[in-house]
């Protein structure tokens, strides 16, 4: 997958939401688009999925236009929010895309038994999402997103809005989840040391105009687990990405604070 | 609500059911007997009021009510059934097309401020004094109401659902069936609600104008003629009418939709 020198002027006047980002990602990698909000990071996945065109640049996703893979089924979208659908049960829910895509109806309900088993659901399949917590409604969101076995995740923020112990547990799931599916990873965060337990490479961005900052590569050995948190090289390359992260002169005052740059509009 | 909810669950079913009908049941027995007795008591002529056992009477002795009721139902139920068809399938239409939703939507809103007594007499020259011009006149008045519930409904399904859908090529009549309209419904049902009472009003106000049957009609004479026991059965049919329907859709809605809508309502 490559997606090639995006330049993007949004349409309410000409603001540059990403300038000039050139990017390659390779088959099965792991990586973590981290920057503060308004960088451009949560476009960057539209643009790659096809819901947006950019204005300038291409985009190459699997060797054909970002609209080819979208119309061969290559995305798996996970939001911040499970974004499920109320009237539908835990089980119903992943089995929305295979609705969509073609998939044969006869393994659709024994592919989203073994999905829900993968993420410890299974007991919970006919639970509608107001009977499931925060936690369990964003693992319904991710395995509908790998249901038909797309080749690449997109993530935008996807645990930030959990708290601590089941944003942990989410992360060691997904990278389970993703050493044994092999997909292509792209994930959005803000969350520094998120990017950098997760990423195979951590691209570092920067706002007004959007672009890519800097990239750090993240060789920590895999499989990752919680220990890996504590270790020297881990918080090297955290201080590492936070550098990068302030080596932007305009945002200094915001990133004083820089595990939340929410503060500021985009 | 939920605390409430604890409290009454344990109770038995007829416990329950007399701590929730009870209260409104004696109020209502004890507005009676007042009536009852002030009319006696003044000895109120039954042209101008009459006590509820002379309209309890008036009730039972009028073996035609029920034809005029069932003429009235037909009218505003074909007029809402109309009004449910074009409406759910023109808001579909607005909210797939801009053209469409520009083009249209200031006609209904138009359509929502004329007067519908005033329509009345010209749907009766072109269409006589048959059940026509009342099934119109029904389908004309509960229109608004469904098409805007229907749209805003259709426009209220989850943005980033949409966009799941579009990220994996979904086609446009899928994304309508199974996101836009399971998520419209619950906005359809109120719009349902408000329409079947307008639709009982719009049947009945088609009847006051050229027409011999109906309860609409059993209204004009009855007043017309100072029967006014006769008058106090006609209104009270047609409460009765306004909140079965009521009752009944909201029964059907909660069929109907599952996941969280139906728990999130009280009872």
């Amino acid at each position: 997958m490559r997606g090639v020198g995006v330049v993007y002027p949004s349409a309410q006047g000409p603001v540059n939401a990403l300038t000039g980002v050139d990017l390659a990602v390779a088959d099965g990698e792991f990586v973590a688009l981290l920057g503060p909000t308004g960088c451009g990071k949560s476009t960057l996945l539209r643009l790659v999925s096809d819901l947006l065109r950019p204005t300038s640049g291409q985009i190459e996703v699997r060797g054909q236009p970002a609209a080819a893979a979208r119309r061969a089924n290559e995305f798996g979208f996970v939001f911040q929010e499970p974004a499920l659908l109320p009237w539908r049960s835990a089980l119903e829910n992943v089995r929305l895309p295979l609705e969509v895509v073609d998939y044969p109806a006869s393994d659709r309900q024994a592919r989203c038994e073994s999905l829900l088993e993968m993420v410890g659901l299974t007991r919970f399949r006919g639970h509608y999402p107001h009977e499931l917590s925060g936690g369990m409604k964003q693992r319904v969101a991710i395995v509908r997103a790998l249901a038909w076995n797309p080749s690449i995740l997109l993530m935008d923020e996807p645990f930030s809005a959990l708290d601590e112990l089941t944003k942990a547990q989410l992360q060691d799931d997904l990278l389970d989840l993703w050493a044994s599916e092999k997909k292509t990873v792209l994930f959005v965060t803000h969350n520094i040391s998120e990017a950098v337990y997760l990423a195979d490479r951590v691209v570092v961005m920067s706002a007004h105009p959007g672009r890519i900052a800097r990239t750090v590569t993240i060789d920590l050995p895999r499989p990752r687990t919680a220990d890996l948190r504590e270790t020297l090289p881990f918080l090297a390359l955290v201080r590492e990405a936070r550098e990068a992260l302030r080596g932007e002169p305009a945002t200094l005052t915001t990133l004083t604070t820089p595990t939340t740059p929410t503060t500021r509009a985009s | 609500m939920s605390t409430q909810a604890l409290l009454v669950t344990p109770a038995a079913p007829i416990e329950s059911m007399l701590q929730r009908f009870g209260p409104p049941i004696v109020i209502l027995a004890v507005v009676l007997a007042v009536w009852e007795f002030l009319v006696w008591l003044f000895d109120v002529p039954p042209w101008l009021l009459p006590a509820p056992s002379q309209v309890a009477v008036r009730f039972t002795r009028t073996p035609t009510l029920w034809y005029h009721t069932g003429l009235t139902i037909l009218e505003a139920f074909s007029g809402f059934a109309v009004s449910a068809l074009l409406g759910v399938s023109l808001s579909a239409l607005i909210v797939h097309s801009r053209f469409m939703e520009r083009g249209v939507f200031p006609y209904i809103v138009v359509s929502n401020s004329i007067p519908i007594i005033a329509v009345v007499p010209l749907l009766t020259i072109w269409f006589g004094f048959g059940l026509a011009p009342k099934v119109m006149i029904a389908s004309i008045i509960t229109f608004f109401p469904i098409v805007t519930n229907t749209t805003r409904g259709l426009k209220a399904a989850d943005p980033r659902i949409l966009d799941f859908m579009h990220s994996i090529n979904a086609t446009r009549s899928e994304i309508f069936f199974k996101v836009q309209l399971p998520a419209a419904l619950p906005f359809i049902f109120a719009g349902f609600k408000i329409a079947a009472s307008l639709s009982l009003v719009g049947a009945v106000v088609g009847e006051f104008y050229g027409s011999d049957r109906g309860l609409g009609y059993l209204v004009i004479t009855s007043a017309t003629q100072l029967r006014t026991d006769l008058l106090f059965v006609s209104i009270i049919v047609l409460a009765a009418l306004g909140v079965g329907l009521f009752t009944l859709f909201g029964k059907l809605e909660r069929l109907v939709i599952r996941g969280e809508v139906d728990t999130e309502r009280p009872t």
